[in-house]
């Protein structure tokens, strides 16, 4: 706990917008929390200028060893050390001020070092020549050795740092929400608004640390002996099982799905968690709890076998009826969805809101949430996929849903900042933030999606062909939106005012 | 109409648009009201509020069935077997594609004449997707190394050059892994 604390204290600049508060006692919820989001934040830096360095090799006419180099390592820090850490340090903190718990011990430190160790030495890899995408495209790790595209070296230690941050999101992370939501004693000096699993903000966070947990171990079952075999400590004909690379692709996919799913379930429930705290007349409910824990129920169970949907096009290996039950059930998300779109709006209907920037925060990427959803089911419908799959439209769904819900947790986020660090945000600098990101944001999507309409295809280092320099003009446009508007949120921490500051300024 | 929806990629842009647009006016209009004119609690009915429930759910899954489907017809897979079915003579292609190239038994296709394109991969990842010369994608196949061939029916309608692309990232020069049919007019 206290060297949490003090790893906030000591990083430069970081360290003034994430200190916690000390006066309060309640230091055993904020510090691992706080030092997760901070380190967040620092992932998020590095991911967004290795996302604008993607359209200027284009722009620029560079080597397209660079791109492909930014293309790797921006996936990687976005999609793990950034949006998983940030959801794990505010999901943390939410499950320990709603059930009394400590965020503290060896389970809590195993979290935060696999994940930070793990990506910073996939990091080093891809850096040393390791291209794969963060999507891994099994066997090409293999293959490019063979090929004389990068060292072994460099596969094994891109590979020990994806097994260390996979330890951190299927194992550690899940077996410590577990420990919080059903085990351990209730700590009332902790708890700080009381919720139990049939409020549908912990219903979510249950719901989705089980898909982490159950629909990881197959990919852990085949990384494991890959990983020992890449050591030298297993010899590579007895894990010949597991280097089939459509074993690999199908333990990937079913896992790389549902965690997205998961990250979704888990971000819906704190919607439905924080949504009513900011409801204009004070109520503090749901226009109905019953639909918000069905939506969280026809998600889970319509998300588990849509991953079908990442193979639709190598028929017929995938079955056409396989391949149509992907469809059904990837639409079925969309019902969940739906109702889930009826709720919220519902909610705000009846009650009113209070504009503030962290719920708006929270709405705005809900809006982006459900855009994105709709280019997904779209993509996921067998016809369409045939004329999408593998085009920036399925890049462009990837980075929506991931800002989508970036931008719910940082509302989420804002929420949370004053108990964490014992001050407060600017409503006006917030409001900046939300809206810039949102326009940003929503610009890139659409300008991705005219691109995969257009034929343009994802991770393809040549985007003067076919007109479609264009599209990277305003992806990177849009993209420097959303840099702009992070700048605003930097700003907003870093002139944090204490709350006892702001009471007096406010009565004064 | 139904054709331009599900053979053209352009289709897809403007069903999702149909689903978003609605969504971002209704939604956007709603928060505008209530957090920024109005906030204040609104009267309208439970039963009211109900009743607007299930037309919603009724509406969306009226829209979800009716675009899927009409689209079973464009399956590629359902498109296949029907020529497959039928007394139609089909051109057999045999492509295999290898880093960063494919090597296709004949590049030379005829309008009209259906062709059926057995692909497969011997190294890693790759993909084989078609494009129409106008340069947008006509069907794309995913290729896993191990894997039978991967197998499709396509007619083409319009003679010219079809550029050939791979659409799964595949190493260092993935951009450069490219090739060409020729379709020619009917004699």
């Amino acid at each position: 706990m206290l060297t949490a604390a003090t790893a906030i204290q000591r990083m430069p600049l970081l360290g003034t917008m994430f200190s916690i508060d000390t006066s309060t006692g309640l230091e055993e919820i904020n510090s691992w929390p706080s030092l997760m989001i901070m380190t967040s934040f620092v992932w998020l830096a590095v991911a967004g200028l290795l996302g604008v360095a993607m359209p200027l090799t284009q722009l620029l006419d560079m080597q397209s060893n660079l791109f492909y180099t930014a293309l790797t390592a921006h996936g990687a820090a976005l999609a793990f050390p950034f949006l998983f850490q940030l959801m794990v340090g505010i999901s943390l903190h939410r499950a320990a001020s709603c059930l009394g718990k400590p965020v503290t011990g060896p389970l809590i430190a195993g979290i935060y070092w696999t994940m930070n160790i793990g990506a910073a030495l996939l990091t080093v890899a891809v850096l040393g020549g390791l291209k794969i995408s963060y999507a891994v495209m099994y066997p090409l790790p293999i293959v490019g050795v063979e090929t004389g595209q990068w060292s072994m070296s460099v596969v094994v230690l891109g590979f020990t740092g994806l097994a260390l941050v996979l330890t951190s999101m299927i194992f550690l992370y899940p077996f410590q929400m577990i420990r919080m939501l059903f085990f351990g004693n209730v700590r009332e000096d902790l708890q700080l608004s009381p919720r139990t699993l049939n409020d549908p903000g912990m219903l979510g966070m249950a719901i989705a640390v089980f898909v982490l947990l159950v629909m990881g171990i197959p990919l852990m079952t085949v990384a494991t002996p890959v990983l020992l075999g890449l050591y030298g400590i297993l010899p590579m004909e007895m894990i010949s099982w597991a280097t089939e690379p459509v074993v690999f692709q199908f333990v990937f996919w079913i896992f790389a799905h549902n965690l997205m799913e998961a990250m979704a379930i888990m971000v819906v429930s704190a919607l439905y968690a924080t949504l009513p705290l900011y409801l204009a007349d004070g109520t503090r409910k749901l226009y109905s709890d019953r639909i918000a824990r069905l939506t969280l129920w026809i998600l889970l169970v319509t998300s588990v076998t849509s991953f079908f949907h990442h193979f639709y096009t190598m028929f017929p290996a995938l079955p056409a009826t396989l391949a149509y039950h992907g469809n059904i059930m990837s639409w079925g998300t969309a019902v969940g969805g739906a109702l889930t779109v009826f709720t919220v709006s519902a909610t705000i209907w009846k009650h009113g809101i209070r504009a503030e920037a962290g719920v708006m925060a929270v709405l705005m990427g809900f809006v982006l949430y459900i855009l994105d959803g709709v280019t997904a089911i779209v993509t996921s419908n067998v016809t369409w996929s045939f004329q999408l799959h593998g085009t920036m439209w399925a890049a462009g769904h990837t980075m929506a849903v991931l800002i989508a819900m970036a931008l719910m947790w940082l509302g989420v986020f804002y929420h949370h900042y004053p108990v964490l660090t014992g001050r407060s945000l600017n409503n006006k600098l917030g409001n900046w933030f939300v809206w810039l990101y949102a326009v940003g944001a929503a610009g890139a999507m659409y300008a991705f999606m005219a691109a995969g309409a257009a034929g343009m295809p994802r991770r393809f280092a040549a985007w003067n062909q076919e007109g479609w320099m264009v599209y990277g003009v305003l992806i990177l446009l849009f993209g420097l939106m959303v840099g702009a508007a992070l700048v605003f949120l930097a700003r907003d921490l870093w002139q944090a005012k204490a709350l006892g500051a702001v009471q007096q300024s406010n009565s004064s | 109409m139904l054709d331009f929806l599900y053979q053209n990629a352009g289709g897809a842009f403007a069903v999702m648009l149909v689903f978003q647009v609605p969504f971002l006016i209704v939604f956007l209009y709603i928060i505008y009201l209530k957090a920024y004119k109005n906030p204040s609690p609104s009267d309208t009915k439970a039963a009211t509020l109900s009743q607007m429930e299930w037309a919603w759910l009724g509406l969306v899954i009226t829209l979800f069935l009716a675009f899927n489907l009409l689209s079973i017809k464009y399956m590629p897979q359902i498109a296949t077997a029907r020529v497959e079915a039928s007394a139609a003579e089909i051109q057999d292609i045999d492509v295999s594609a290898q880093s960063w190239a494919y090597q296709i038994s004949d590049r030379q296709l005829q309008v009209g004449r259906p062709v059926r394109f057995s692909v497969k991969s011997v190294d890693t990842v790759h993909g084989f997707a078609v494009y129409h010369p106008d340069g947008r994608m006509l069907f794309t196949m995913m290729l896993i190394p191990g894997v039978d061939t991967s197998s499709i029916i396509h007619t083409f309608t319009e003679p010219g050059t079809y550029k050939v692309r791979c659409l799964e990232y595949c190493g260092i020069a993935h951009h450069a892994m490219q090739d060409a049919l020729i379709v020619a007019a009917k004699p």
